[in-house]
């Protein structure tokens, strides 16, 4: 129903999103995965008629957006990245003011506001200030205030991002229901990649302004269908060992964290005993190693060499 | 647009305190300089050398009856340890055809003492060269001005106290009324800051109507002030409006009018709220002092200044609604300032509209 065509924005000295064409089907729930920067936040506010494309189109029910916004912003629900929010208002006033934004009033708009509060769980603080809210409940109210016109098609832009695990939960939760249960179409974004894993039937990977890979997570997964990922742990921080370790033959990527190392290496590699007699060499003890199927995370790291944090 | 204007009224329930602040300061600067205004006037020792007692008391009585100060005759000697000791910053020495100051310490008032001696001593001794060709001119006079065939009841500057009351008024209204409004406008900004700019403009609502919501509760909440203030003054304090109170209003409506496109301007200009909060004092304050807010036009003689003031809405409120407040004008004598303030805030509005709808295309 919603889809975007060779979407490109240029900023003076940055191209912020090249040539993405992203497409959702009624009642899909589709991921938009990307590290910071990679253009999601500007894909999302030419989806919503916020910013002009340079170049490229939107289109609803096969209908350009850019000349006539109007149908576009009547079926799009959009939950910000930032919290946007009266904060000096309660979160009843200010969801019936996103409620009267889209015409609705007297008893419809009251019933609306009970229902997305009782939605996001905020139902018996309703009359609290906003600014006296936690970060996680102001995030649901951030997606309360996006759901009050019944929108066809949900977008959010990292909604979960500085909250705690509590009210994260809650969200996700909330989301994955109007989806299954509503028959919502959502487009989520993150970067983080269990939340699209749990979440999303499709994934679109972003990098750099462009979509680097798109598929079912199945699909994607099988991009790394002949590979393998080691989680090795060791007592303490090795990075001499670490650097070693990923310059054994084979070795296709690395990401190393304090004490521990992941590597991705092909199938049916024999790395294990290089791995010992190295750890060994350098005084180190293994204390876990793990051999994983692989992630989103992972099918990242292999497309860019890099990972979603960096 | 009608949901945005109530989401105004909404936040300014929530957070009243800097209005009420600009209503309030407005209050107490009027109520505190007016009963400032209104203490004894000061003592002038007054002693002669030259002049007989009866002569010089003469004159007391002729100087007091301005009212402007206490002149108290007293014997030279006390005069000037009066001055000496510094209980008085000033003492006069009247002479024949002339006068002279004793002076102690430096007085603000000084000025002020200085052209009324002058004046009354050029009007007296204009009588008296009248008075050799007729005699009888002290007593013609008197009775001319008793009946006379036209009365002139426009005060000088310095004239009745009532005039000196209303400026003031009329001055602090439109100068604290200005940051009411700017500051509200500033909301504009901070929305567009926060999101919920960005979250109207995704809904059906349109860019004009989110402008009119937000211009027309700055309006009414600038021009309410200005109104309470007007009814205070005049029901609580008891202020002389004249009888036109509905004209005074008019004039508040074009003020305001006039104030909101300025505001609309400079937060066309300058989009950081940080910014904002150094500019927006910069400007209410410089177009008072520019625009006789804080003391009467008419003291100022630097043309660049008075050339400036031209340019100033608060000019031209004030210059309405004095005159038709203190020197009972009516609509017909007001047209040109109105005028002017409707000029001024269309095109204020006008350049505006076209510098936010550029910005935002882009
Ligand atoms: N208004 C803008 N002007 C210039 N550059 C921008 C603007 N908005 C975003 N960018 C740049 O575009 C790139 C993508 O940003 P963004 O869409 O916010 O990424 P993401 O949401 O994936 O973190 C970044 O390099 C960012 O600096
Ligand atoms: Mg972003």
């Amino acid at each position: 129903m919603l889809e975007t065509d060779k979407l490109t924005k240029k900023f003076k000295d940055t191209v912020a999103v090249n040539n993405v064409s992203l497409e959702l089907k009624k009642g899909e729930s589709v991921g938009l995965l990307g590290p910071n920067g990679a253009g999601k936040s500007t894909a999302i506010a030419m989806i919503s008629t916020l910013l002009k494309p340079s170049s490229g189109d939107v289109r609803l029910h096969g209908k350009s957006v850019l000349k006539e916004p109007g149908d576009m912003r009547r079926v799009l629900g959009v939950v910000p990245q930032k919290i946007a929010l009266y904060e000096e208002l309660s979160a009843y006033e200010n969801l019936k003011f996103f409620g009267r934004l889209y015409g609705l009033s007297g008893n419809k708009l009251e019933q609306r506001i009970d229902y997305v509060l009782d939605l996001v769980g905020l139902a018996d603080r309703k009359k609290e200030l906003v600014k006296h809210y936690s970060g996680g409940m102001q995030r649901r109210v951030n997606l309360a205030a996006a759901m009050m016109h019944e929108p066809e098609v949900l977008i959010m832009d990292e909604p979960t991002v500085g909250i705690d695990p509590q009210s994260r939960n809650h969200l996700l939760e909330t989301i994955r229901r109007l989806n299954h249960e509503e028959g919502m179409t959502v487009l989520y974004t993150s970067h983080y990649m269990e939340e699209v894993e749990k979440l999303c039937d499709r994934v679109y990977i972003m990098d750099h302004g462009k979509v680097i890979a798109e598929g079912t997570k199945e699909e994607l997964k099988a991009i790394l269908s002949d590979q393998e990922t080691v989680w090795i742990e060791f007592d303490q921080s090795y990075p001499e060992l670490f650097k070693k370790l990923s310059e054994i033959e084979g070795v296709q990527h690395t990401d190393a964290e304090e004490r521990s190392l992941k590597l991705i290496i092909p199938k049916g590699m024999r790395l294990l005993a290089s791995l010992f007699h190295e750890a060994e060499r350098h005084g180190a003890q293994v204390t876990n190693v793990h051999v994983q199927t692989p992630t989103l995370e992972d099918v990242f790291l292999r497309l860019t060499g890099r990972t979603l944090r960096d | 647009m009608k949901a945005v204007f109530l989401l105004q009224w909404r936040r300014f329930y929530r957070q009243p305190l800097l209005v009420l602040a600009m209503f309030g300061l407005t209050v107490i600067f009027v109520s505190v300089s007016a009963a400032g205004g209104q203490d004894e006037p000061a003592i002038v020792p007054v002693y002669t050398e030259s002049m007989e007692q009866e002569q010089a008391l003469d004159w007391v009585e002729r100087l007091n009856s301005e009212q402007q100060f206490t002149f108290e005759w007293m014997p030279e000697p006390e005069a000037r340890s009066y001055v000496a000791e510094g209980d008085v910053p000033q003492a006069v020495e009247l002479m024949e055809t002339d006068y002279r100051l004793l002076v102690g310490r430096e007085d603000p008032a000084r000025l002020a003492l200085d052209s009324l001696l002058r004046r009354v001593y050029s009007e007296e001794l204009r009588l008296e060269d009248a008075a050799q060709e007729v005699p009888d001119i002290r007593e013609l006079m008197d009775s001319a001005l008793s009946d006379p065939a036209l009365e002139i009841s426009a005060g000088s500057l310095q004239g009745n106290g009532d005039g000196d009351e209303l400026q003031l008024l009329f001055g602090m209204t439109l100068f604290f009324v200005i940051y009411t409004i700017m500051f509200s406008l500033v909301r504009i900004v901070d929305e567009k800051r926060t999101g919920t700019w960005n979250r109207m403009i995704m809904s059906p609502v349109r860019k004009w109507q989110m402008y009119f919501g937000h211009l027309g509760f700055s309006f009414l909440i600038g021009f309410s002030q200005i109104a309470l203030i007007f009814l205070l003054f005049w029901y609580a304090f008891g202020f002389e409006l004249g009888d036109r109170f509905w004209l005074l209003i008019v004039i508040a409506a074009c003020y305001t009018f006039a104030i909101v496109a300025l505001g609309l301007l400079i937060i066309s200009l300058i989009s950081k709220p940080q910014q904002l909060s150094a500019v927006i004092p910069i400007v209410a304050t410089g177009m008072a002092m520019v625009g006789g807010a804080f003391w009467p036009i008419e003291l100022v003689t630097n043309e660049i200044l008075l050339a400036a003031a031209k340019a100033l809405p608060i000019t031209y409120g004030l210059e309405a609604l004095t005159s038709v407040a203190v020197y009972g004008n009516g609509l017909q004598s007001v047209m040109m300032p109105l005028a002017m303030l409707l000029g001024f805030g269309g095109i204020c509005m006008a350049i505006a509209i076209r510098l936010l709808e550029w910005r935002s295309a882009s």
